[in-house]
């Protein structure tokens, strides 16, 4: 799971001394609200990102629009005038965890990504790694979910992966979660098949308890749950 | 009284699929039993299976697919493409005379033979794509009856209506991006059952954009929601879209009772769903219906069900 399999290459770039209308051009013909800026060796030197321009233009001009004189001044404004210039960036050896947990710490919608010697490679976007989730989640391939709860011991995965795999039915994938009881978990196989009837009931003969499927939090704790509310 | 014709012949039985397979042949024999026990049957004209005439698949399949699936046939190969579809040696024959026996079926309807008709085929056809066997289906028999349609008898507005409670994504694929022909189906919510499409931002692609509807429901609803949902969506794309035939995907198995679902619809909300077919029919397409059945694994409801489904049929 490495970023340089995730990221998007090739990605669009802009320089220092550009103007701010350039930039706005670049995004809205490519649609895309990044642009990391280079050098002309293609060293990362900044970041400048759809709110950074949004934020240069001031709040007035769009009110009352905008004078001759504001305009020659906002033409002239440089990238380098308002980019970010410490960027956080990642190396392609970064793994998908790591930029999932650098992203959500340093509140950015992209990272871009470096060589060695800085130089930019790639960008991995919210975006990249929504592609790379749908693909571990394996939803694009046809399949039906089940979710069932497992006391939190040895083997019990092992016990589920068995009693499935023993009718021939391939995972697409499967995850284990927390569950609102503190000694169990729950756990979401995603079978490629249409045929769960039949193995629903032999997982109930085996013990396990299957999920309503409304009862289904894959994200986190029941919320808002009143520690009472256990005992309804 | 309508003339409406029902498609069944013993030879649907001949598919066979392996150990704990929902889609038996004992599905057919309990939607016959249903309907001759109501004494239905001399009010219906009895249409037997007959093979289609291959260029009809192919509008529909690639060429290269039909004959993958005769040669896993001919090999007495047990599964095809993925282990939900399992098969025997004469599956490749039955599924041929299913979409043989519905093109006749809608020959008859377009000829004035018949006003409608219950086509109680096997195998099932709505997960199939063009080239892939999915959920049990090998042809997608809507959907090449949809091709007839539009070839064969110049119908320029094919309405699709699927309430078989899992969403198909062969039919919706086919015609994603034709504008003639309006795919509308109401479903269990992908995120929790087979096959995972038919979102509510599903509405079809190029031309076809905005003549694919979906109404995804989530676990546990029943007959309320069902209604909300079809004078929602279905009601009112259809007075719009203005069909000129109905095709009906026919599934059961949002039955209560049917363990391939969570949803919780009454044999009387299927009633119901039907009743407004036959509206929209009515108002449009001069009453013109083919419902093809597709899922529905209940052996214990499907006589009731197929009974009540023919009934109202019949009664208009």
């Amino acid at each position: 799971m490495f970023v340089s399999r995730s990221m998007t290459r090739g990605v669009i770039s802009i320089e220092p001394h550009r103007t701010v209308f350039e930039a706005q051009e670049t995004m809205t013909e490519n649609n895309i609200r990044h642009l990391p800026v280079v050098d002309p060796e293609r060293h990362l030197v900044g970041i400048v990102t759809d709110r950074d321009i949004r934020s240069a233009i001031p709040r007035h001009y769009l009110k009352d629009g905008i004078g001759a004189d504001d305009k020659a001044k906002l033409a002239n404004l440089k990238i380098s005038d308002i980019m970010t210039s410490k960027v956080i960036s990642i190396s392609p050896t970064y793994t998908i965890q790591d930029a999932l947990l650098m992203i959500q710490n340093a509140k950015v919608g992209a990272l871009p990504v470096v060589d060695e010697e800085n130089r930019l490679t790639g960008i991995l976007s919210v975006r990249d790694l929504l592609r790379a989730f749908i693909n571990v989640l394996g939803i694009g391939e046809p399949g039906t979910l089940l979710g069932i709860v497992v006391e939190e011991k040895v083997g019990q995965l092992k016990a589920i992966v068995d009693a499935i795999t023993e009718e021939n039915v391939s995972f697409g994938s499967v995850l284990v979660a927390r569950f609102w009881d503190e000694d169990k978990r729950a756990v979401f196989p995603y079978l490629l098949t249409q045929n769960v009837a039949h193995i629903k009931k032999k997982l109930e003969k085996l013990g396990f308890t299957l999920l309503n499927p409304m009862d289904w939090y894959l994200d986190q704790l029941k919320q808002d749950e009143k520690p009472s509310a256990a005992d309804d | 009284m309508k003339k409406t014709g029902f498609l069944f012949d013993e030879r649907y039985l001949q598919h066979k699929t392996g150990r704990y397979h929902p889609e038996v042949p004992e599905r057919l024999t309990a939607i016959y039993r249903g309907i001759d026990e109501a004494g239905l049957l001399s009010m219906l004209t009895l249409i037997p299976a007959s093979l289609p005439e291959m260029k009809w698949i192919e509008m529909v399949h690639d060429r290269n697919y039909i004959s993958r699936l005769e040669a896993a046939c001919r090999a007495n190969e047990p599964i095809f493409d993925n282990p939900d579809n399992q098969m025997c040696a004469d599956t490749y024959q039955t599924a041929l005379l299913a979409v043989g026996g519905i093109l006749e079926t809608v020959c008859m309807v377009m000829e004035g033979t018949l006003d409608n008709a219950f086509c109680a085929v096997r195998p099932p056809g709505h997960h199939a794509e063009a080239n892939r066997a999915m959920g049990f289906c090998y042809f997608n028999n809507v959907a090449v009856a949809a091709r007839y349609l539009q070839k064969q008898w110049a119908i320029t507005r094919v309405g699709i209506v699927d309430f078989d409670v899992h969403h198909g994504n062969g039919t919706q694929h086919i015609f994603e991006d034709d504008a003639s022909v309006y795919y509308y189906s109401i479903h269990q919510h992908p995120s929790f059952a087979y096959p995972g499409t038919g979102r509510e931002f599903e509405y079809g692609k190029g031309l076809g954009h905005g003549f694919t509807r979906n109404s995804p429901m989530l676990p546990g609803q029943g007959d309320d929601e069902y209604h909300r949902l079809i004078e929602r969506d279905l009601l009112p794309a259809f007075a719009e879209f203005k069909p000129q035939v109905l095709l009906v995907s026919t599934g059961f198995d949002a039955h209560r009772e049917d363990d391939m679902s969570d949803m919780k619809l009454s044999t009387e909300g299927f009633s119901w769903i039907m009743q407004q077919i036959m509206k929209i029919a009515a108002g449009h397409c001069k009453g013109r219906i083919i419902s093809v059945l597709e899922g529905g694994y209940s052996l214990r409801r499907l006589p009731e069900l197929a009974r009540n489904h023919v009934k109202i049929l019949l009664e208009g």
